[in-house]
């Protein structure tokens, strides 16, 4: 009796378990509201939308089962289905609405669905209108601002996109407080409306010459991404509404989501003509479903892509991808060679000094004495094997654009730039033969042009006698037993940010290697993301792996207004603008210059360059290589993804022009 | 944002994440309402999702994974090691004992490692990754969801059963040489009736003290397992919630695993005298 009953209780138990999973989350059929099938009739604004439920899934297994044989884990035909690794999965599944906060914007969202009113051209550094018909016209004073939108652009429900539209999302994202733009938007803007049917007039406070740069995209995406009115302005309160049914003007609605989290699988719209991609290009996207999944630990990313269960990874350290390409010759990145990577991510990544510690922080020559302290060929090795274009331009950072408009026409400068070393010399810290040695090193092959795109126009030279005199004119004090300062021990405490961003974290453990060689006392520790934030928010640093750049337009002024001396809070607060708390008063001076200027204008950009040379000169933020970036794509399934001889657009599956860049895949 | 509304908001915000009060009054309101009815405020690292809620849409997968295989565990390993134990001088229950030996001091997530390289790498069976599908019906979802188990499941099984099989080796030895032992053997009784009545019976009481401690662990997760299968549980949740600092999710997955392992406890204070006619009778 008594097994019996221990049986039966066991039997019960493991029942219970299985069936606690599947409550939750699991349908019985496609009509299950619980299911997380976002597909299914959408009634929010009384229009319905017909989508694909279990049946036409069912069919569509079928039909593909006879043609391919291949299917994915969530029952799409493999060859109809472009898989996309997400990099962080989502705790909040179904949540779609991104002026809700916890929503995983990258998980799909902003690179499928959202309508951007400007969108950026990579390869060119240029932005051009998505739901914007062109870009904005502005009164001289740059306060009033008229905005064409496109016409022809139609929700998924199949209502208009128009300017009420428009109108609608600024006004809603003033009136609601709990939108994290909200502030901003109301310290901004006068009035929003449409004047008619697709005629947006807006109207700002003060001088806003940059309507497009601050509300369309110029890297990442935009926080502002355009809603329907027709549906947003049923719900009480826009911050706390999930919108699980998403209507959207992108090319691809919602078809499933896996209620734990760990992937969307989007549909490509059948009226693919009036989507915001469709409109603008006239192209339609070859893959019918795009299936974002997170994958979990390095090992198993790497596995599935060898196995063809993904096409495109994020990043990679240059190890993996290596390790890949030798098992699966489908596997490839942006070169099919050293160095692999694209080094135009504009985010470089180095060694910021929080000033807000005083000194010696504060001193630019300390933070010079730093920079020629360190062997940046060996940095270079240490960091991912030579590869990468050096940009020691401070916080602006060296991308193929920058390098082009800026780089290259002030190299004069740079080369005659002089450091006075406190002792009545001068030392010409420009290193023009860089990529020389390192092409050399690396058995590199090519002309200038090409070399310098790989390894860039120059770095800063190492040297270590140089240094030394600029620490001692910073007030460091050097002894036999090491480095002192204002009478005690001098230890730099150096940081990174635990388990992710390869680049900066190895860029660090390399300083640490060459600072500690140099002579100084240094401790180093890595950071779980939340102390890291916080710290770099605070200031709550010493020297660390931030990284304070992003940048690919001509107008640098989106780049730099955070440098805003006005801007900086004591330090322990979190202020609106720059960790670093870099006070100087030229730089903040043309940053207020710029601000009311054409970012077209001659000026704009003289003004930059004389920012440029400000920023040099004070170094506040040690930047080694632009952002690189290892991105693998597996052409198994699907091919033409953008490379370095096919550069019609970055490898940036993670930004909102995704969708553009999605036009051009073939199928294999 | 007006100031007036800026006080509104920051008095909303200090009430969600229980804040108002003084600190004993900030302590009762947990008490109330994290300890008795699971609401630990909004999770942090997904504003404004209750963390609560967070918790219980992973809880079952854990609970499913790992109650499943601590018990196939314990049940295989206790089974083995009685063997190895009772009758210690056979060949088979030293190559038994040598087995356990050897998989007992892996760590679960080498074991999982080698499982998944070669069930999921190399001969493809299962899946690399966790993948559920949720959406075209339940006989579906339940393939899938065992079909991903699998490896996890026997990766924390391996290693379970290698250490109960020690154990219980261990414990069988000792009572096996005790005097009622040798008197039912002198008494004529078949070793099979001495085995089940008289060794596993006393063998076996220690053991459900160390299987309720183990039940009650299993709300913790097994985070090495979870992030190398990418399995949807409780484990790597906590990891999350301790990387992204948020709290009111760390408090609720450490709440929710003291809860259990404290019942786990009751539970076989509870039992135990069932199982144990000593107590009863005491």
């Amino acid at each position: 009796m008594r097994k019996k009953l221990v049986s039966i209780l066991m039997a019960s138990a493991m029942t219970i378990s299985l069936m606690a999973c599947g409550g939750g989350s699991a349908p019985a059929t496609g009509t299950d509201e619980s299911a997380g099938t976002a597909a299914e009739s959408t009634e929010t604004a009384g229009d319905t939308t017909e989508a694909a439920d279990t049946t036409e899934t069912t069919e569509a297994t079928a039909s593909s089962d006879t043609a391919s044989g291949e299917m994915t884990e969530v029952g799409t035909p493999r060859n109809e289905t472009l898989i996309v690794e997400t990099q962080t999965p989502t705790d909040v599944p179904g949540q779609f609405n991104t002026y809700m906060q916890g929503t995983t914007t990258g998980f799909g969202i902003h690179q499928l669905m959202s309508a951007m009113m400007w969108e950026m051209d990579t390869a060119k550094g240029e932005q051009f209108g998505e739901v914007a018909d062109g870009m904005p016209e502005s009164n001289a004073d740059f306060t009033e601002h008229t905005v064409k939108i496109r016409q022809g652009i139609k929700w998924s429900d199949g209502e208009d996109l128009t300017a009420k539209d428009v109108a609608f999302t600024f006004n809603m994202i003033m009136n609601t407080p709990n939108i994290g733009a909200s502030d901003y938007y109301n310290s901004i803007f006068e009035s929003v409306e449409a004047t008619d049917d697709y005629t947006v007039l807006i109207k700002t406070k003060e001088s806003f010459p940059r309507l497009a740069m601050k509300m369309g995209v110029t890297i990442w995406g935009n926080d502002l991404r355009i809603v329907p009115e027709h549906i947003y302005s049923q719900v009480d309160d826009p911050s706390t509404f999930k919108d699980e049914n998403p209507v959207v003007a992108g090319p691809y609605t919602v078809k499933s989501y896996d209620p734990l989290g760990k992937w969307v699988l989007y549909e490509r719209r059948e009226d693919w003509e009036n989507t915001t991609v469709g409109v603008v290009t006239g192209k339609q996207c070859p893959e019918k479903y795009v299936w974002f999944r997170y994958l979990g630990d390095d090992t198993t990313r790497q596995m599935a892509m060898i196995q063809n269960e993904v096409d495109i990874l994020c990043e990679v350290t240059p190890e993996i991808l290596t390790a890949m390409m030798s098992s699966n010759d489908k596997i490839s990145a942006w070169y099919n060679e050293f160095p692999y990577a694209t080094s135009d991510d504009p985010c470089s990544k180095g060694l910021a000094f929080s000033e807000g510690q005083g000194a010696p922080y504060d001193n630019p020559d300390f933070r010079w004495g730093i920079a020629l302290a360190m062997n940046f060929d060996e940095i270079s090795m240490n960091i991912f094997d030579g590869a990468g274009r050096s940009s020691p331009f401070g916080i602006l950072c060296n991308t193929s654009a920058f390098q082009e408009l800026y780089a290259k026409p002030m190299l004069s400068w740079f080369e005659d730039f002089e450091l006075d070393l406190g002792d009545g010399t001068t030392f010409k810290p420009w290193d023009s033969e860089y990529k020389n040695r390192m092409a050399e090193k690396l058995g590199i092959t090519g002309d200038d042009a090409y070399l310098e795109d790989m390894f860039g126009v120059g770095c800063l030279k190492y040297n270590p006698e140089a240094a030394e005199k600029l620490l001692i004119k910073a007030g460091l004090e050097k002894k036999d037993d090491g480095w002192y300062f204002g009478g005690e021990p001098f230890t730099i405490n150096l940081t990174y940010l635990a388990d992710t961003e390869a680049q900066a974290g190895r860029g660090v453990q390399a300083a640490y290697d060459q600072l500690t060689k140099f002579g100084l006392n240094c401790n180093i520790s890595s950071e779980s993301s939340a102390t890291w934030d916080a710290n770099g928010g605070t200031g709550n640093y010493e020297i660390a792996g931030y990284w304070p750049t992003g940048f690919i337009t001509k107008d640098i002024y989106s780049q730099i207004n955070g440098y805003d001396a006005d801007l900086i809070v004591p330090l322990g607060e979190i202020g609106s603008g720059q960790g670093v708390r870099w006070n100087n008063k030229e730089a903040t001076d043309i940053i207020h210059k710029l601000a009311k200027v054409s970012p077209d204008s001659d000026e704009a950009y003289e003004l930059a360059q004389e920012f440029i040379k400000i920023q040099f000169t004070e170094m506040p933020f040690l930047a080694f290589h632009s952002g690189v970036k290892f991105v693998p794509t597996n052409s198994t399934y699907w091919g033409n993804y953008p490379n370095a001889d096919n550069a019609y657009n970055g490898p940036w599956w993670w930004w909102s022009c995704f969708k553009y860049i999605m036009t051009e895949f073939t199928t294999n | 944002m007006d100031p007036v509304q800026m006080d509104a908001l920051r008095r909303s915000l200090r009430v969600q994440f229980g804040l108002e009060g003084s600190l004993m009054e900030q302590y009762t309101t947990f008490l109330w309402k994290g300890l008795l009815h699971f609401d630990f405020g909004p999770s942090l690292m997904s504003y404004p999702e209750p963390a609560g809620k967070i918790i219980s849409t992973y809880l079952p997968y854990t609970v499913g994974l790992s109650m499943i295989s601590t018990l196939l565990a314990w049940i295989i390993g206790n089974l083995i090691g009685l063997l190895a134990g009772f009758r210690k001088n056979k060949r088979s229950s030293k190559i038994l004992e040598g087995i356990a030996i050897c998989l007992y001091p892996i760590p679960y997530f080498i074991v999982a490692l080698v499982l998944q390289i070669f069930f999921a790498y190399i001969l493809g069976w299962f899946p690399l990754t966790t993948t559920i599908n949720s959406f075209q019906g339940f006989g579906v979802f339940m393939a899938s969801l065992i079909k991903s188990s699998i490896l996890p499941a026997l990766s924390l099984l391996l290693v379970g059963t290698g250490w109960w099989i020690i154990s219980m080796k261990s414990l069988a030895a000792t009572t096996s040489e005790e005097d009622y032992v040798l008197y039912a053997r002198y008494r004529g009784l078949s070793e099979g009736v001495i085995g089940t009545k008289y060794v596993l019976k006393n063998s076996i009481l220690t053991q459900v003290t160390a299987l309720a401690m183990s039940l009650g662990g299993v709300f913790g997760g097994s985070i090495m397992t979870e992030i190398i299968f990418g399995y949807p549980g409780v484990g790597t949740l906590i990891q999350k919630a301790i990387l992204q600092s948020d709290y009111n999710m760390i408090l609720g997955c450490i709440t929710i695993s003291i809860v259990a392992i404290s019942t786990a406890t009751l539970i076989v204070d509870l039992v135990y005298p069932f199982i144990d006619p000593r107590i009863r009778y005491s």
